[in-house]
């Protein structure tokens, strides 16, 4: 087995386990997303008091309800309004959303734009299943072309919608995509949407085995992960547009550098050295509706560079450790310096 | 200071007075000098009041649930069709329990009708218009010192309930000047304030999940779906009947006056009180101020000493049959349609029904010659 991290033991603190199993069938990947969602949280420090979910109607959207924060699962479709106003008026708080592809494309495709458009500083996970789930397997948004659903019998005429397009037709807004087999890419994009200053939206192709996979020829949700490893392909550096197979992070165009990145280093204090740079106040007065303040965490890239060597130097030191103690560490029952001394490790070696 | 005020901006002054700090709306006849005068009051006082002009009324619903969920007293306001728009929304905010209050100014439909019209047709709507069963609160004052009291009222009820409060106004209301001292009326004013504590701001260890679904709210299931749970419907959806019947109980709003010696007693409400007002030497008047739930103590105590009662209002008979289902008794309808909210008219239509005439105007034919269109705004 795998040597697992810190955060991957700690994340099951954010998920109520005492209500498992979920609702969702076996072989979905909703619990991956909430999974890769609850390392991040994790990782990123954010609790209870600091970050709410909204969740939307469907399969997705009972994700509120496993995890340990505080969440709204709105209507059909309306996530976005209702988590851009808890935005507004509670700057301080990370505001995360959780629907699917027919909730935040079809009947929440006005407010998806236009929440764009505001620029909104919010964060959508959009679970893209390619299909309407919960209702037995109906043709959804980003059901492909000639795919057999319950609503289309003959074949999907129509062409899926173009999030991508969509998201990047704004010059504020970050697009990433990603799959649920991509497990540590998947964590990072989520990672970088949340500390995104901004709008940001993480396109994740997951597979509903039971109203849609087998009925378009997979045997199991282990086919379909299969397919995912084998036909998505990370985006080169540098990329302008994913292609349809290519998982990886679009930044708006001042960043064109960055696009394909994936590592966790692309912090975007732009919006900031704008604001410093117009003055105090400007941004304000000139749109008072939308939410400006820096309320998300943001570190400078050799902030999170320093993190970064801080937890891998603290990982390194507990690999030395007795893995029973690791445990005990990773549960919180017992701090790191402590374990480091019963095990005769200097704790300075913390700071070198 | 006195000066001229307008009913709309009345109603944004008396939300302002309750401690509103959220508002989110789009524009519509005749409701749209709310939202002017909200975006100009936002970029004036952005550390306290935020603004959104948002896409359609569904968002503004939406937005207004989600900040008021965040700690914020938050309203939207409306006409007819943009009503419609949030009936789902309100349905969520009457399960969920989100205080919050909703104007209405009406105008003449269904659909776009006649936009610049006063109407009063919405009345069953904001009794029924989501789906499923709740006991809406909502006011409808007739003059613009009303409009902001009662906008405080609102405000407090939507608090103390905990539920979506309803606000009704008129085009003539609406667009109302009168001359009042809202200074005067601000300085001690009740202003409730708000007890559930916001997104974030829970106990902690206990995150709340706000569902529009059934859920176990507390006890060992807490947190689990109750979608086929009867007995905790029932708790639920009683729970929150007598609460805000309750709280409805607090503010037992009517006028009656005009003729108290007269042998008819006339029940109107909103603008169309106001027009009838010259009647006041013939007839006695009743007028709810809270028109949901409906007042039947009231109504019954005034109503059983008038021989006969006339419902004069601007839409079919919405109040009327209200009025016929408390009092178990036959009452006369005068609808005002069309937006034709005239002296005149009332008195025909009085005459017409009090003679033992039908409800319905006779209506003239179909003129042969083309008409000039209405002008905007008179008709």
């Amino acid at each position: 087995m795998p040597e697992l991290t810190m955060a991957e033991l700690g994340y099951k603190k954010h998920l109520k386990v005492e209500l498992f199993p979920t609702i969702w069938c076996p072989g979905c990947g909703i619990g991956t997303i909430m999974m890769q969602l609850a390392i991040v949280l994790d990782e990123m420090a954010l609790d209870e008091t600091n970050t709410v979910i909204v969740t939307g109607i469907g399969c997705t959207g009972r994700m509120g309800s496993y995890l340990k924060h505080e969440s709204v699962y709105t209507l059909h479709g309306r996530t976005l309004p209702v988590a851009e106003a808890i935005k507004t008026v509670r700057p301080e708080l990370n505001v995360i959303v959780v629907a699917g592809d027919g909730d935040t494309a079809s009947i929440g495709g006005n407010h998806l734009i236009h929440t764009i458009r505001r620029n909104a500083n919010v964060t959508v996970l959009c679970n893209n299943n390619e299909i309407y789930g919960l209702t037995g397997g109906q043709t959804g948004p980003t059901t492909p072309t000639g795919t057999k659903t319950l609503s289309s019998p003959i074949g999907n005429p129509n062409t899926p919608i173009n999030l991508q397009g969509i998201v990047r037709s704004s010059e504020h807004a970050l697009y990433a995509k990603s799959t649920v087999y991509h497990l540590q890419h998947l964590r990072n994009v989520i990672r970088e949407a949340v500390e995104w200053d901004g709008f940001s939206f993480v396109d994740i192709t997951s597979q509903c085995i039971e109203n849609n996979g087998r009925r378009i020829g997979f045997a199991s949700a282990n086919e379909m992960l299969t397919f995912y490893r084998k036909t998505y392909k990370r985006a080169g550096k540098g990329a302008q547009a994913l292609a349809q197979y290519e998982i990886g992070v679009l930044y708006p165009a001042e960043h064109p550098s960055r696009n394909g990145q994936t590592d966790g280093a692309a912090g975007n204090s732009h919006r900031a050295e704008a604001q410093a740079q117009a003055g105090p106040g400007t941004e304000a007065a000139a749109i008072p509706s939308v939410p400006t303040e820096k309320a998300k965490p943001q570190a400078s890239d050799e902030e999170k560079a320093r993190r970064r060597a801080e937890s891998q130097k603290k990982l390194a030191l507990m690999q030395r450790l007795d893995p029973a103690v690791k445990m005990r560490v990773a549960k919180g029952e017992l701090t790191l310096v402590d374990a480091l001394r019963e095990a005769g490790i200097d704790p300075a070696e913390l700071e070198a | 200071m006195r000066k001229l005020v307008q009913g709309n901006e009345a109603v944004f002054r008396g939300a302002v007075a309750a401690g509103a700090s959220y508002y989110a709306g789009y524009p519509i006849s005749p409701s749209t000098e709310i939202l002017n005068i909200a975006s100009a009051y936002a970029a004036a006082h952005h550390q306290t009041f935020r603004f959104l002009q948002a896409e359609d009324e569904i968002a503004s619903a939406n937005a207004v649930i989600g900040a008021s969920l965040a700690g914020a007293k938050a309203f939207t306001a409306t006409s007819g069709p943009g009503f419609s728009l949030m009936q789902e929304a309100i349905g969520y905010a009457q399960k969920v329990g989100v205080a919050s209050v909703f104007a209405d100014v009406q105008r003449v439909g269904p659909a776009t009708g006649m936009p610049t019209m006063p109407g009063q047709g919405d009345i069953m709507q904001v009794r029924f218009g989501s789906s499923g069963d709740y006991t809406p609160i909502a006011f409808y004052p007739n003059g613009v010192e009303e409009a902001f009291r009662v906008t405080v009222d609102a405000f407090n009820a939507a608090e103390e309930s905990r539920s979506p409060v309803v606000l009704l106004s008129d085009t003539f209301v609406a667009h109302l000047n009168e001359v009042v001292d809202l200074d005067e009326l601000t300085a001690d004013l009740r202003v409730v304030p708000r007890e559930m504590p916001p997104l974030a701001r829970h106990v902690a260890g206990f995150p709340r999940f706000f569902a529009g679904v059934l859920m176990y709210e507390s006890g060992p299931s807490a947190g689990e779906p109750a979608t086929a749970d009867a007995d905790e419907y029932l708790r639920q959806y009683y729970d929150a009947k007598h609460r805000h019947l309750e709280i409805a109980g607090h503010y037992r709003l009517f006028e009656h006056g005009w003729n108290r010696e007269g042998e008819v007693l006339i029940v109107c409400y909103g603008i169309v009180s106001r027009v009838a007002a010259p009647l006041a030497a013939d007839y006695a008047l009743f007028r709810p101020i809270r028109i949901h739930p409906v007042l039947d103590d009231e109504l019954r105590d005034v109503a059983q000493r008038y021989r006969e009662i006339v419902v004069i209002e601007a839409n079919d008979g919405q109040y009327a049959d209200m009025v016929e289902l408390v009092l178990r008794r036959e009452v006369k309808r005068v609808p005002l349609l069309g937006g034709r909210i005239s002296i005149e008219a009332i008195r025909d239509g009085l005459d017409r029904v009090l003679a033992g005439g039908p409800a319905e105007p006779p209506i003239p034919d179909a003129p042969n010659e083309r008409r000039a269109p209405s002008p905007l705004g008179i008709g």
